[in-house]
């Protein structure tokens, strides 16, 4: 009989098998190579306000408990900057708790590469050693900074934060007023998010996967 | 004998190989251009315009005409429109009247609902919650959409108008104050969306009134999947003009 004599490879159903996955297979590599370019392009939903043009970070000197910060002194790096104060009773250490989470989320090499500064708005209370106590015991990779009155003032109107010493309670003593922003600086030194008060450390942690893609 | 030529297709399976990659090649390129061709229509027609997110705001504390505090915090989720002048300046009237005009184009202004706030910040060290009142009222401002507001100290007026805001002004020892005609939109989020300093064929009324607009327009509508459509127009530099 004929069909017992036709070697297995040469069938006719084999041979098709054969040609649709030599089309298949690259079709599917190709079809992968789309979807993880389209992934990779496709517009990033940032949890804040993108800034889209070359807006850059005005440099400072402030001081920390373990001597003078420049924001230049992280040139390369994105830097997430907060300003808050050491007796905030839930804004600051929310907004200090998320970003932490956020950076321990990242691989060790692409935590390496962010930073964050807390700047009081409160110099007459916070020390440079109380806020280094202060932000460490969110993150050891946290600085803390101050300054005097002018420079802190002149630091804060910069960027975008109004503050002012409002009321209080005895236990408290007084709150201050404060924008509650979380701004983040690219590797460029280009101030790129306004993030609001009350974005999640997962939002955060994804905004800065997406800078350091 | 066995005639393997006769049972096996393959001079016939080539051709059908080639011609079905071949509908596969041409499909994935219509696709791909499709993909290019709607990119090049979207940034050559437009279709959704907005104002360029140029930079921060600055953060501030003054004190208005009532002697009331007015601070950045106040005009959040508000468009604001900042304006500089004083009240002893004798060559403002173009910079008074171009809020104004404005402040009367509200009304029939495209802003879906969104309000927004003119403030005229004065420059003038010795400018008082009076004296701005006075000035309020010469130049037609309403109190509900039109504020002025100051600081009596140089330094951090300095640091809002013209580090903040991006506008000259100098204070010489005569007690001349030297400024430069500028107006800035901001929007609800504390940014700066552009910046009138310079002339156009359009008024700066017009222009600003406009922008209002798109900027009310975007706010309203970019939220869920469109926001991906604003953030391309952000990404194309589909600014208005």
């Amino acid at each position: 009989m004929t069909e017992t004599l036709v070697p297995e490879a040469e069938h006719p159903s084999s041979r098709r098998w054969l040609g649709l996955s030599v089309l298949l297979v690259p079709l599917l590599i190709a079809g992968l190579v789309f979807w993880w370019g389209f992934n990779r392009s496709q517009p990033h939903q940032f949890s804040g306000s993108v800034i889209q043009g070359l807006s850059a970070a005005p440099d400072f000197t402030l001081s920390s408990d373990r001597g003078p910060v420049s924001l230049s002194d992280y040139a390369g790096r994105i830097v997430m900057i907060y300003f808050g104060y050491t007796f905030c009773p839930d804004v600051c250490p929310t907004t200090l708790a998320d970003a932490a989470a956020a950076i321990d989320s990242l691989s060790d090499d692409d935590a390496e590469d962010v930073q964050l500064i807390f700047v009081t708005i409160d110099p007459a209370r916070d020390t440079a050693d109380r806020l280094g106590e202060y932000v460490r015991h969110f993150d050891d990779r946290f600085v803390g900074l101050t300054g005097t009155e002018e420079e802190i003032g002149s630091v804060a109107t910069l960027y975008g934060i109004y503050y002012r010493a409002g009321e209080g309670s005895e236990a408290t003593g007084y709150l201050m007023e404060h924008t509650a922003t979380l701004l983040v600086i690219d590797q460029a030194g280009n101030l790129k998010i306004v993030i609001p008060f009350g974005v999640e450390s997962d939002a955060i942690a994804s905004d800065l996967e997406y800078m350091l893609r | 004998m066995v005639d393997i030529t006769t049972v096996s297709p393959q001079p016939i399976q080539e051709p059908r190989l080639t011609q079905r990659g071949r509908r596969w090649f041409v499909g994935i390129a219509v696709l791909a251009a499709l993909v290019v061709g709607s990119v090049f229509a979207f940034v050559t027609f437009q279709p959704i315009q907005v104002l360029p997110r140029v930079r921060l705001a600055p953060g501030f504390s003054l004190v208005d005409s009532e002697g009331r505090s007015l601070t950045s915090e106040d005009m959040r989720g508000r468009f604001a429109l900042y304006t500089f002048s004083y009240s002893s300046c004798v060559t403002c009237d173009s910079i008074d009247q171009t809020m104004r005009e404005v402040q009367e184009g509200l009304a029939s202004a495209e802003l879906r609902g969104f309000e927004v706030a003119l403030v005229t910040i004065s420059v003038d060290p010795a400018e008082t919650p009076e004296s701005m009142a006075s000035y309020a009222e010469s130049v037609g401002a309403d109190p509900e959409v039109w504020a002025f507001a100051t600081v009596n100290d140089q330094r951090f007026l300095a640091d809002v108008v013209a580090g903040g805001f991006g506008t000259y002004f100098s204070l010489g020892d005569d007690g001349i104050i030297t400024l430069d005609r500028s107006f800035v939109l901001v929007d609800g989020a504390g940014i700066i969306r552009n910046e009138y300093k310079y002339a156009t064929q359009a008024s700066d009324s017009e222009r600003i009134l406009r922008h209002l607009g798109v900027l009310a327009e975007e706010e309203a509508n970019s939220h869920g999947p469109a926001g991906l459509a604003y953030e391309a127009a952000h990404l194309f530099l589909c600014y208005a003009p």
